[in-house]
């Protein structure tokens, strides 16, 4: 339904996105995950038209966003991530207003029902936009998206600045709408996409660092397995010892051990027994350890190794296939 | 053109939801009349010459600009740009129902100054060829000057910006071919002050009509300059660099 093919996109110097490929089955939900200015907003703006790559080329349908910009944004319903709207038009007015821009004629009363019980606007039909509240702001501007019930659903940070109670009914929405329509939402909530999305793409300085499921990710990112030491002794000891099991890949200490006691997050790669090998290391170190266990990564773990990695390319691998 | 008629709808409606546009509207027909009477009951003539003298200054450098200034501006402040150029209507009808949106406003504030036609027939015998005449220039006048008053707001998200520029703009255009101006440049670079005065600058053009004379150059000046500019903004604005 969707379809990147080698992407990129700059604004003067800088390269919001450089080379990024995917694509987006039909009736997928999508979840676009990436720290602020990673480039999940630009590559959204390329599938609705809004922005031109500078290289490359994308597709929606059968439809090229350069050009056949019309055909695309017929297809396509848009949530920007701003909730931009016309603050002096009632809510009523401004989903007319849409509807008839969107050549909706005959079907418009339907689809305006059809809209407003969907996104629960029935109270605030009759009041101006600008009194509205964030979280009635951002159902009307779903439902400008949705009016003309578009094949695709591009939902920029749909969930941003809501409380919980809103949060859970915009999802519920987005839940109920899945697998009709194809959607792509970005979000830096993780939780978010690993409740929603099919498949997740992980976007990081502008290029893609993952794509998959949310289990793939996790087995991707384990391949560098981590474990929980922390010893009474100096930091310049336990390094020390540690430097003697080449396996270990990456430190990260944790800084909020007791006095005396030197805590250090171990990351390593490879199939190999490393309790066994730091066992050992501990036994010749005569080291008095407080505590000492194998970690589980956490989705926020997962997001930070993929995120934070300087080898995205040797990280972009995921089931088997390269990006 | 349903399309046009879309984006004119919504635009023009909000123009009455804009406490400035009422201000400048306001200032507009104050300021044309005022300067207008003080002229009328010096000189007890029954025409509007001294109304249509000042107008293209009044239009160019406050009217005009406050009007247009918002029309791209506001939606790159808001962000609506972003849902109005994603929906599936070609950007020149956008652009066209903005622009018309903005020019029906002007002719509405236009339309507050014909208390002065229907008083001097009241008063006195006025000759209707120089009064019609001038205001056929002034809605060509318009026309032009909102076109570069659009085009410009699409550069900024910040109306004052706008403002200011289509105001220099507009002004510079008029000044150009303003009384002696033109013979004052002539006096700095010899031919530049005539070349701009008979090509570029509006003052020209506007008082051939104003007095009457339908020059077809004159109206070609100001409807392919209109043109050129409505073509520009849509240029811009499928640039889609944003």
């Amino acid at each position: 339904m969707i379809e990147f093919n080698n992407i990129s996109k700059n604004y003067g110097l800088t390269k919001a996105l450089t080379d990024v490929s995917f694509s987006v089955k039909k009736g997928e939900i999508i979840g676009f995950v990436g720290p602020n200015g990673a480039g999940k907003t630009t590559a959204m703006k390329i599938i609705t038209t809004y922005t031109a790559p500078s290289a490359g080329t994308a597709t929606v349908g059968k439809y090229d966003v350069q050009k056949n910009p019309l055909e695309v944004r017929n297809l396509i319903g848009y949530l920007p991530e701003s909730v931009p709207l016309y603050d002096e038009m009632l809510v009523s007015e401004y989903l007319e207003f849409i509807g008839n821009a969107r050549h909706l004629n005959g079907k418009l009363k339907k689809r305006f029902d059809w809209v407003v019980q969907a996104c629960g606007l029935e109270t605030m039909l009759n009041r101006k936009i600008g009194f509205l509240s964030k979280g009635f702001r951002q159902r009307t501007c779903l439902a400008q998206a949705l009016i003309h019930d578009p094949e695709v659903l591009i939902l920029d940070e749909p969930t941003s600045g809501l409380d919980p109670i809103q949060i859970i009914s915009i999802r519920n929405m987005i839940k109920e709408l899945a697998h009709e329509k194809t959607i792509i939402l970005s979000t830096h909530i993780l939780p978010e996409v690993s409740n929603i999305s099919d498949r997740i793409l992980v976007i990081n300085k502008g290029k893609l660092v993952a794509d998959g499921t949310f289990q793939e990710l996790i087995q991707q990112v384990s391949k560098h397995s981590s474990i929980y030491l922390a010893v009474k002794t100096s930091k310049k000891d336990f390094e020390n010892g540690i430097r003697n099991i080449p396996e270990i890949k990456d430190i990260t200490f944790d800084h909020a051990t007791k006095r005396g006691v030197t805590g250090a997050h171990l990351y390593y790669s490879g199939k190999i027994d490393m309790i066994k090998k730091l066992n050992e290391i501990i036994q010749n170190y005569k080291w008095e350890v407080i505590e000492f266990h194998p970690e589980k990564l956490s989705l926020e773990n997962t997001f930070i190794r993929l995120t934070q990695s300087h080898e995205p390319e040797k990280q972009a691998e995921t089931g088997g296939k390269k990006l | 053109m349903r399309d046009i008629a879309i984006i004119f709808k919504r635009e023009f409606q909000s123009y009455f939801f804009s406490p400035i546009a009422y201000v400048f509207s306001i200032i507009f027909i104050f300021l044309n009349t005022s300067i207008y009477m003080f002229h009328f009951f010096l000189l007890r003539n029954a025409d509007m010459r001294s109304f249509f003298s000042t107008l293209p200054l009044v239009l160019g450098v406050i009217f005009i600009p406050a009007i247009s200034m918002r029309l791209w501006s506001e939606e790159k402040k808001l962000g609506t740009i972003e849902l109005i150029l994603t929906l599936p209507t070609k950007t020149e009808h956008i652009v066209l129902g903005k622009y018309l949106a903005g020019y029906a406003f002007y002719l509405i504030a236009l339309a507050g100054t014909l208390t002065i036609p229907i008083i001097l027939v009241i008063l006195g015998k006025p000759d209707f060829g120089p009064m019609m005449g001038g205001y056929l220039g002034a809605i060509l006048l318009g026309g032009f000057f909102m076109s570069i008053g659009i085009f410009i707001s699409s550069f900024f998200s910040d109306q004052i910006v706008s403002l200011i520029i289509t105001s220099l703009v507009c002004g510079f255009l008029t000044l150009i071919g303003w009384q002696y101006v033109p013979m004052l440049i002539d006096g700095w670079i010899p031919g530049l002050g005539t070349f701009l005065d008979k090509y570029i600058g509006v003052s020209r053009h506007f008082n051939d009509i104003e007095r009457g004379v339908l020059d077809i150059k004159s109206i070609i000046y100001f409807l392919s300059f209109t043109i050129l500019f409505l073509f520009l903004n849509v240029k811009i604005l499928e640039r889609r660099k944003y």
